[in-house]
């Protein structure tokens, strides 16, 4: 069943009708996917390398390869709808690894009423959507780009600040003014709150980055520079000193009930690595699923979890990256060694069947939607009246 | 660090049930994992999904202390939240629910966790193994710093005993023979001379309960 759905869908195909061989795909790619056949010449992408980035879809002169996510057609009809929807003639094209809240991305640019445009990796929209954006009549474009180094594809912010400034040089001799395309970086960084460290050193040992350092006056310093915002030590603090900017503890349990309210049972949330798949832009959600984005499936918080089932949830699936794909250094492994623990304490009340923890890939859509259809099904049927009501039955009897 | 482990949840909710409003005490002292506030509020959670499926509903407050065993750190941690308390959970070794006991004889306490051992935690495996008995009179200069009071299964002072093999103990097939260790430890030292010295029966009489220091 997997194998006929790898067959069926990847996320990035090349047309090789279409393909002139140029390469700049290939010497673009930072993941070393895309070879070129020494025979026939013929560009090859190996998917199991790819991550998805979306960095050779933008930059193909040809046209010739095909994505599923955020390609030209779903870019430019969402723009279109979403213009109409904001009334603005601002938009602001944001990298979700580093795009704080609306109202984070007011303050960083000054602009209050703005479309926004959320995607993985700014380094995926070609130039033909900057200038068809133009011409649609949106006046000011915006771009939150991660920083160089903290960029999850390596290559796509380094990548769009080349594009924005070629692009901007363009606009200007066509008379459309100076920087019509403004272009900031942000990263997302740890948070130390030092009243509230027990300088157990806990940060210190999960820290991919070693950006954690225990001082000899007590207490923890991080080196910001190292961190790249996995949220792993947030997790891992027992004294709840650390905090992920925009992805605060506090934040998260906010938007749960907010969630969980406009839901339908039975109620299935979704914790998800931004990275472990991409959700289209012109989807409608299913009124019994909602998710929440993580920077790394590391920042998932058992507290976070027993909120939702606090709160009134059926389900809460945990989806993150394999390991070979994280994009943080291994961090999410220890995601599915603390959604285990959570489990086996879950089991000793009869909740052990609400949590449910999978790893997929962007490149391959199909399994994200296997793994949410098989878990749904099975929060449908002990809705029915399976789990929680014989646990009832049992505990009053 | 002391070692501990969470009771299992089913033995913490019957400990619990004959009371409604409970004060969660976390630790942050020398326990590991540290059972501080985090611990105490994802135990809340727990005990609250678990306290609905047996049709009650506890009301819990968290707060985490310093040290559990410190009377003075204790003692003001706890007063200001004692306030419409039935009973406290504590989340530190043995001795926290003593201490909290001492200090509020009026309150009843529980305790969350099971205390093990002292010991050293091995981080990769996530293993954490016992290291030390608190006897009360250290060997470990004589032995190459390998407790066999701790280590060997029968506690002896002059080892090895007749029963490891392979460097293992006869008491269980998984656990290395300390007194090889400590022979292997003292070779390497070229100190193997010392386990020609007779260490006679210990007095266990002098085992303080109460010191002065």
């Amino acid at each position: 069943m997997t194998e006929q759905i790898i067959e069926e869908i990847v996320a990035v195909k090349v047309n090789e009708e279409h393909c002139s061989r140029c390469s700049i795909c290939r010497s673009l790619c930072p993941f070393d996917a895309i070879t070129r056949d020494a025979e026939t010449g013929n560009i090859i992408v190996d998917v199991e390398k790819c991550q998805v980035c979306g960095i050779c879809y933008s930059a193909c002169p040809a046209r010739a390869i095909d994505t599923i996510y955020y390609d030209h057609d779903s870019l430019i009809s969402y723009l279109k709808k979403a213009k109409q929807e904001y009334g603005s003639q601002a938009l602001v094209i944001m990298c979700k690894g580093s795009a704080p809240d609306f109202a984070e991305v007011e303050k960083l640019f000054g602009v209050s009423n703005f479309i926004p445009l959320s995607v993985p990796c700014v380094g995926r929209i070609a130039d033909e959507i900057f200038l068809e954006a133009i011409e649609m009549g949106i006046g000011k474009i915006y771009v939150l780009a991660c920083d160089e180094d903290y960029c999850r594809f390596e290559r796509g912010s380094p990548l769009a600040g080349r594009r924005i400034l070629a692009l901007n040089l363009m606009l200007e001799q066509l008379g459309y003014g100076k920087e019509t395309i403004t272009l900031k970086r942000n990263s997302l960084k740890v948070k130390v709150d030092k009243d509230l460290c027990i300088a157990c050193g806990n940060c210190v040992y999960y820290c991919p980055y070693h950006a954690p350092k225990l001082e000899s006056e007590g207490g923890i310093s991080v080196d910001l520079d190292a961190c790249r915002g996995c949220g792993l030590c947030v997790v891992m603090c027992p004294a709840f000193a650390l905090e992920l900017e925009n992805w605060e503890r506090e934040r998260i349990s906010t938007l749960i009930p907010q969630l969980l309210a406009e839901m339908k049972p039975p109620k299935l949330l979704v914790f998800r690595c931004q990275w472990a798949f991409f959700p289209p832009l012109n989807g409608q959600l299913s009124p019994n699923i909602r998710f929440i984005d993580l920077p790394c499936a590391a920042r998932v918080d058992p507290i976070h979890i027993l909120d939702a089932l606090q709160g009134g949830a059926d389900g809460i699936l945990v989806v993150a990256c394999s390991e070979e794909d994280c994009k943080q250094e291994k961090a999410g492994g220890q995601a599915q060694r603390l959604v285990a623990k959570l489990k086996e304490r879950l089991s000793q009340i009869g909740f052990e069947d609400r949590l449910h923890f999978c790893s997929v890939s962007p490149r391959y859509p199909g399994q994200v939607e296997e793994e949410i259809g098989q878990f749904s099904q099975r929060i449908k049927e002990l809705s029915k009246g399976g789990g929680n009501d014989s646990n009832r039955t049992k505990a009053s009897g | 660090m002391i070692v501990t482990e969470l009771k299992p949840l089913d033995e913490i909710l019957d400990s619990i049930s004959p009371y409604s409003n409970i004060l969660i005490a976390g630790c942050d002292g020398c326990t590991q994992p540290p059972r501080g506030i985090r611990e105490a509020s994802a135990l809340s959670q727990l005990l609250e999904l678990g306290g609905k499926q047996r049709g009650k509903d506890f009301k819990f407050k968290v707060t985490t202390v310093v040290k559990q065993c410190d009377s003075v750190l204790t003692a003001s941690a706890l007063k200001p939240q004692m306030e419409g308390v039935d009973a406290v959970l504590s989340l530190a070794c043995g001795i926290g629910p003593q201490m909290v006991a001492e200090l509020f004889p009026d309150i009843p306490v529980i305790p969350a966790q099971n205390t093990h051992f002292m010991g050293e935690e091995e981080r990769e495996g996530g293993i954490l193994e016992d290291r030390c008995t608190a006897c009360g009179d250290c060997l470990l200069a004589f032995t190459g710093g390998i407790c066999p009071i701790t280590r060997c299964a029968k506690g002896l002072l002059n080892g090895a005993c007749g029963g490891a093999r392979d460097g293992k103990c006869e008491m269980d097939p998984e656990r290395d023979c300390a007194w090889e260790l400590i022979f292997e430890r003292l070779e390497r030292l070229g100190k193997l001379d010392r386990l020609k010295e007779y260490r006679p029966p210990r007095n266990y009489q002098a085992k303080a309960w109460r010191l002065t220091p």
